[in-house]
């Protein structure tokens, strides 16, 4: 079995969509009956991490548009058992290439009508979303009423460890991208929050992005920024010792398709607190990993913090394989073998 | 839903509770709770609690009212529900909570002990009134939901507090003076309902919807404002960004299905009250299960607009949801009347229609229904939403022309046959206090001295002062005006009319009627929603379920749920249509 996929990012990607995208190439490329991953992204950021076995990388296609058009134009003269495009917004591209590819979705790019999309969702051979979230909202305006799956994000839990917090100051911690449009991290819910909370408690904020001025001004305001610390722009390598610092990790976000973070942190073991409104209901299974909130409650979230500063534990917790990376790889390879049995 | 008392002689001159006058309280009562009853007393008489309950959550004994907790220092007395209660059980059973019952009750003393009262009541998702006697502390907390959908009214006279469900409750303890308050009667005749805190007796006031405070040795402490509809308002013009990430009518059922599912948590089964409108529908389509559904019917209305019974009718088969439609008749209407005015706890231009819904539910032996009632606040169905900022657009612009405030009012002179408030748009329409006031009002301040006197007129303006009592709501003010028109519907007109009327006119029947779209937690996650769409909403929402409603629902005119008091009552003509006018001073009469 050939498949292809094309992706904005996967290998020498930043972000959730490149890092599920890399996760997703691995489990394709173990599957028993797959001979080759051929792999198409929009662009590439940084050296690419090593490649699986049985995969194609096609750097060419990452040079701009044209080169883009051009990869795909060459490519239609191959023949591929399966096409998987792994956004929406390529979905046009993903159709020159096969009458019925299957489609990937995630979070807030799929919760939108994308009109331009639109036209070419009803061959969509099937959609696998990363979270029933996300599928209801994107089943809303696509009218998609065919084959759907599940598959929501892996995590490598041998790559993390639950390491013991050294004293000090305890830290409540948000890791993600500080988008200036969308801002539904919970960034600010949390802010909002800090006076409340006993002196000793600081926030750390993990990411960078465009909004960062202004919610270093926000906590400025608020007389909190002696509390708020912002790493800026936090490197794979350097992720380890930033959970390790963290005494609870809190995302009251409400726009977050899983919320692959709040995986990272459970693995390392910190309390960890997640909307009810969002992705990250799923990701800590209705709340049997961690403490969901109402994002819009501040109470709730103060309870919560209070709570898990009192009487969290810092331990994996149970259930957490549920989202190991093996079962990722079983779910995969379900999903293709019926998809495939579909086609037929 | 219960009825309940509390009574605690803080004062050291204060006597001794008298446990007869907590049971006189507290059996004034009973409709609100006919299933059990209870008084407690703390051993040494300065505190004294009542209970009527009517079992809805938890219908075992144990968790009868008056409740003490299991540690024996925290006793409650306590109205409303409590709809996130296994939530919050959870949380606190993770802090080494122990219960005694299943109660959303014995939740509310273990959130108080864990969180302390300030906390607590930001925690809890529901509709509430509730005393906490702390015996370790020696004070009462006292607490009313966000909406104000409980009531809860009190009389401190210095050295005792009583507290109860209802005026006529308190009254009926036989220590509280009974004079009058012109403030009270004067906003009755103004907006058609006593606006809170006022009561018409000027040694009662309610506790104000989203406020608590403290009671001790040393009195009643200020109370705090813990949830504001206007601040909600406010802050979600900072959260459009929230608002653009999913569409509409997504967050609407995701949202309000959330809500109902909320408000279907029950041990007894739930109904809901059907019109032929959005709101209603729309929760009945939105619920997961078929739910038990009543309609009334006027007979005065059997031909007309009103006649909503065979839309009604149609919609329910479709959702194969069980369904009653009940015909009033005028013989019973007129038959009922003396018990309508006995159950009505202060003097109210409405209500007459919930008494007549509620009955019909509870003749299906219902003990809880759904109703529509939020949804015109929310999604702006009011004609108000749009008059009022125009008003107060034209009276700004005149009043920058050069006599163009004379202007004005000549143009409007046309109108003053049809509507007396009309020529009042120049004196009170240039702020959204003032424009409210003529958009709601039943009488103009004007027009007071000829119903109620000189003296009570003059002192009743003069302590309500009217159009800035308005303006309070809007504190902070919304900038936009669906904002602002949002918050004075919801903190006036629904919070002092609507709300209070669906009260006392279904306890009256022992029914408890819950409020899906008037819910706090529901309000602060659209807020960002229905300020980014503002009316659009209705629209939107009208499509949230999957099917959307029909079109013969969808496209028809907003009637409202209105009552044949002018085919009925014979009520002479008043300039309005509905004679609102004559009733309103038919119902004073009551209350005399």
């Amino acid at each position: 079995m050939r498949i292809l996929l094309l992706c904005t990012d996967a290998f020498g990607g930043h972000g959730g969509i490149a890092l599920y995208t890399r996760d997703l190439v691995a489990a394709l490329a173990a599957h028993e009956e797959c001979e080759e991953v051929v792999v198409v992204p929009r662009v590439i950021r940084r050296e690419p991490e090593p490649l699986p076995p049985k995969v194609t990388f096609l750097t060419e296609s990452a040079d701009g548009i044209a080169s883009y058009t051009r990869t795909i134009a060459r490519l239609r003269g191959e023949k591929f058992d399966l096409t998987i495009c792994g956004h929406v917004n390529l979905l046009p591209a993903a159709r020159v290439l096969t009458p019925h590819p299957v489609l990937f979705i995630y979070g807030i790019e799929a919760w939108q009508p994308r009109y331009r999309a639109k036209p070419f969702l009803d061959s969509c051979g099937a959609v696998v979303s990363i979270s029933d979230i996300t599928l209801r909202r994107f089943r809303d305006w696509s009218s998609f009423n065919c084959r759907s799956y599940l598959l929501p994000n892996a995590i490598h839990l041998d790559e993390y460890s639950v390491v013991p917090k050294d004293g000090g100051r305890r830290v409540l911690m948000t890791l993600g991208r500080l988008a200036g449009k969308e801002r539904y991290k919970g960034f600010d819910e949390v802010l909002d929050n800090l006076r409340a909370l006993p002196n000793d408690v600081i926030y750390v904020i993990a990411g960078e992005g465009e909004d960062a001025p202004r919610l270093r001004r926000k906590a400025k305001d608020l007389g909190v920024s002696d509390r708020v610390v912002f790493t800026g722009f936090v490197r794979e390598e350097e992720k380890a010792a930033l959970y390790a610092s963290a005494d609870v990790y809190v995302m009251p976000s409400r726009g977050e398709g899983f919320g692959f973070v709040l995986l990272e942190a459970m693995a390392c073991g910190i309390p960890t607190i997640a909307s009810k409104h969002d992705g990250g209901r799923e990701a800590l299974r209705d709340g049997l990993l961690g403490t969901l909130v109402d994002p819009t409650s501040p109470a709730e979230i103060r309870a919560a913090i209070w709570d898990a500063l009192e009487f969290g534990k810092r331990a994996r917790p149970d259930g957490l394989e549920y989202f190991a990376f093996d079962r990722f790889v079983e779910r995969t390879r379900a999903i293709i073998d019926d998809v495939m049995r579909g086609k037929q | 839903m219960c009825g309940i008392t509390a009574l605690f002689a803080y004062g050291s001159a204060a006597p001794p509770v008298n446990p007869v006058e907590v049971e006189r309280i507290t059996q004034r009562m009973f409709a609100r709770g006919p299933d059990a009853g209870g008084i407690w007393l703390s051993a040494d008489a300065r505190v004294g609690l009542g209970s009527r309950r009517l079992a809805i959550i938890d219908l075992h004994d144990e968790a009868s009212q008056p409740l003490t907790d299991a540690e024996g220092d925290l006793t409650i007395v306590f109205n409303g529900e409590i709809y996130n209660h296994r939530e919050l059980r959870a949380r606190l059973e993770k802090r080494g909570a122990t219960f005694r019952t299943t109660s959303d009750t014995e939740v509310l003393l273990q959130l108080y002990r864990h969180y302390g009262g300030r906390e607590m009541v930001e925690l809890v998702r529901g509709m509430f009134a509730f005393a906490i006697w702390d015996a370790r502390e020696r004070e009462m907390f006292v607490a009313r939901d966000p909406y104000g959908i409980k009531p809860l009214f009190y009389a401190d006279d210095g050295r005792t507090i009583r507290i109860a469900s209802q005026v006529k409750a308190l009254l009926a303890g036989d220590a509280i003076s009974r004079t009058r308050d012109p403030a009270g009667i004067a906003g009755f005749f103004l907006l058609g309902s006593v606006p809170e805190p006022f009561t018409t007796y000027d040694s009662i006031r309610a506790v104000e919807a989203g406020t608590a405070f403290y009671v001790n040795e040393s009195g009643r402490s200020d109370p705090w404002r813990y949830a504001s509809i206007a601040s909600v308002l406010e802050y979600a013009e900072s959260q459009r960004h929230i608002a653009r990430l999913v569409p509409p009518r997504v967050l609407l059922r995701e949202l309000v299905t959330e809500s109902i599912d909320y408000h279907l948590v029950s041990d007894v089964p739930v109904g809901a009250f059907l019109s032929a409108g959005i709101d209603s529908t729309t929760l009945v389509a939105l619920a997961k299960a078929p739910i038990h559904t009543v309609t009334i019917l006027f007979d005065a209305f059997r031909n007309g607009e009103f006649n909503e019974t065979r839309e009604a009718d149609e919609f329910a088969q479709q959702r194969h949801a069980p369904h009653t439609t009940r015909i009033v008749t005028r013989d019973e209407f007129v038959s009922d009347m003396p018990k309508i005015f006995e159950a009505m706890d202060q003097p109210t231009i409405d209500g007459v229609n919930t008494w007549f819904v509620s009955k019909a539910a509870a003749e299906q032996k219902l003990k809880v229904a759904l109703s529509g009632i939020g949804g015109d606040e929310l999604f702006g169905s009011y004609t108000s939403f749009s008059r009022i900022p125009r008003m107060v657009a034209a009276v700004h612009t005149a009043q920058r022309v050069p006599l163009g405030s004379r202007a004005l009012s000549g143009a409007l002179a046309t109108m003053r046959r049809t509507n007396p408030k009309t020529k009042r748009i120049t004196t009170y329409g240039s702020t959204y206090g003032g424009a409210y006031l003529v958009q709601r009002g039943l009488f103009m301040p004007e027009e007071l001295p000829s119903i109620v006197g000189d003296d009570v007129a003059h002192e009743g303006l003069q302590r309500l002062s009217i159009v800035d009592h308005i303006a309070n709501v809007l504190t902070p003010a919304p900038s936009t005006p669906y904002g602002r028109v949002a918050a004075l519907e919801a903190s006036l007109y629904m919070r002092n009319q609507l709300l209070r009327d669906t009260d006392w006119a279904s306890m009256a029947h022992s029914l408890e009627v819950r409020t899906p779209l008037v819910d706090a937690s529901l309000l602060r996650q659209l807020a960002p929603v229905i300020v980014e769409h503002g009316q659009h909403c209705k629209y939107e929402f009208a499509n949230a379920p999957e099917p959307p409603l029909p079109q013969s629902i969808r496209a028809r005119h907003k009637t409202g749920f209105v009552t044949p008091l002018k085919e009925w009552m014979d009520l002479p003509p008043d300039g309005t249509s509905t004679r609102i006018r004559q009733w309103s001073r038919i119902v004073f009469e009551h209350f005399r």
